[in-house]
């Protein structure tokens, strides 16, 4: 896997929704699934400390490194949202 | 105007690995991957040996400008993040006066703003000695004050901050007149949020979202106050609370990563009210700054409320 900061992997952004609403499911302990469109902050409560956690997860079981240094965490505001900066932000771990 | 005539900085030279601490703080292993990977917390400085009057004395030891000025000390303010170091009646502050010879001096401690405190002390001492100083604007030969800041990590309370950063031990000594020319203080701002109160943890959610945000209302009200320009300011000064918030705090106020000093989080952790002090000696050491140039020293006090403080300076 290569850094996709052009043109995202359509197949590896879905990859990433999938770990991440099946980690969130985890996290936040949710009977109801997360999906993508849901709002991180307002609909799941999502904190700065378990958005990382969610990171950590996300970058172990990808096997990914994602640049954090870009995130500019007030304009992810759905799971979507995130999945596409992880999807087009990160490289082979 | 307030100026630092002197900095010194106490770091130990012990550095205990994060993954060390993990069973005294009850750490997961979740918990110590997020302090490595993200918050890039790698190391913090222990001295066991070191009492609280011994850090403070280590720091003041390195103020060369203070030997043979100790008479022109009117003033010592211990800057604390917690209110209680030592048990009754033990003082580590009148301890280290009478060793520096500065028993004639009016000692006392200012805390309740927790890491923000230093700030304050710093801004506290200068109006102090403006205020008393009738004639004596010869930087020279003017009142001088002495603002101490150094604590140790002594309960699991101190030292970590959960989920946010790890506590190093650390000193830092510092030596302010009222008209200096040295490093002199443009603005000094800062917003005491009482609502923060973490005795309940109600709000620690809505702090987490407000955080950023706040210090970045406080730091453009500093500079407005000054008359400069975030892109005018040579480097920032941060408390070394985590490196992912200042990553993010950058994005926020669109300023350039690499002119905020973070070189010292992944050594020494937060050093309560000294991690500024210490980043201004790395800055100096380093040739970041220059005469002339303008920096910003920022910090956040959270704990009993929050308090988001910002002091700008010209070298």
């Amino acid at each position: 896997m290569t850094a996709q900061e052009t043109g995202l992997d359509p197949q590896f952004r879905q990859r990433v929704v999938d770990t991440m609403t099946t980690v969130l499911d985890r996290l936040l302990d949710r009977t109801e699934p997360v999906t993508e469109d849901m709002r991180l902050m307002e609909e799941l409560g999502l904190s700065s400390t378990l958005g990382l956690e969610l990171m950590l997860e996300v970058e172990d079981q990808l096997e990914i490194l994602i640049d954090v240094e870009q995130m500019d965490a007030d304009q992810m505001k759905t799971v979507g949202d995130l999945a596409t900066f992880v999807a087009g932000h990160s490289q082979a771990g | 105007m307030t100026a630092l005539e002197a900095v010194s900085v106490y770091l130990p030279p012990e550095r205990i690995p994060v993954e060390s601490l993990a069973g005294p703080l009850g750490l997961t292993e979740m918990q110590v991957k997020l302090f490595r990977r993200f918050h890039g917390l790698r190391e913090v400085g222990r001295d066991p040996d070191a009492s609280p009057q011994r850090l403070l004395m280590k720091a003041a030891a390195g103020l060369d400008a203070l030997r043979g000025q100790e008479h022109r000390v009117r003033y010592v303010l211990y800057a604390r993040t917690m209110p209680v170091v030592v048990p009754y009646p033990a003082n580590p502050l009148h301890e280290v006066c009478r060793a520096l010879g500065l028993g004639h001096a009016l000692a006392f401690t200012v805390t309740h703003q927790s890491c923000a405190s230093g700030l304050l002390a710093i801004d506290m001492a200068g109006r102090l000695l403006a205020a008393g100083a009738a004639g004596g604007q010869d930087g020279q030969a003017g009142p001088l004050a002495l603002v101490l800041s150094g604590e140790k990590a002594f309960t699991r309370e101190a030292q970590m901050f959960a989920d946010t950063t790890i506590f190093g031990e650390g000193a830092s000594a510092c030596l302010v007149s009222a008209f200096g020319t040295r490093d002199r203080m443009l603005a000094y701002a800062s917003n005491v949020r009482g609502e923060f109160d973490n005795a309940t943890g109600a709000n620690d959610a809505r702090l987490q979202r407000e955080y950023r945000p706040s210090l970045a209302e406080v730091m453009r009200q500093a500079l407005d106050e000054a008359g400069v320009a975030l892109g005018d300011i040579r480097v920032v000064l941060p408390h070394n609370v985590n490196m992912v918030t200042w990553q993010r705090m950058c994005l926020l106020l669109k300023f350039p990563r690499d002119r905020v000093l973070l070189d010292n989080i992944p050594t020494a952790g937060h050093v309560f009210c000294a991690d500024v002090f210490a980043n201004y000696k790395t800055a100096c050491e380093r040739g970041l700054l220059r005469p002339g140039d303008r920096y910003l020293a920022a910090a956040v006090g959270a704990g009993g409320g929050a308090t988001f403080a910002a002091m700008v300076f010209e070298h």
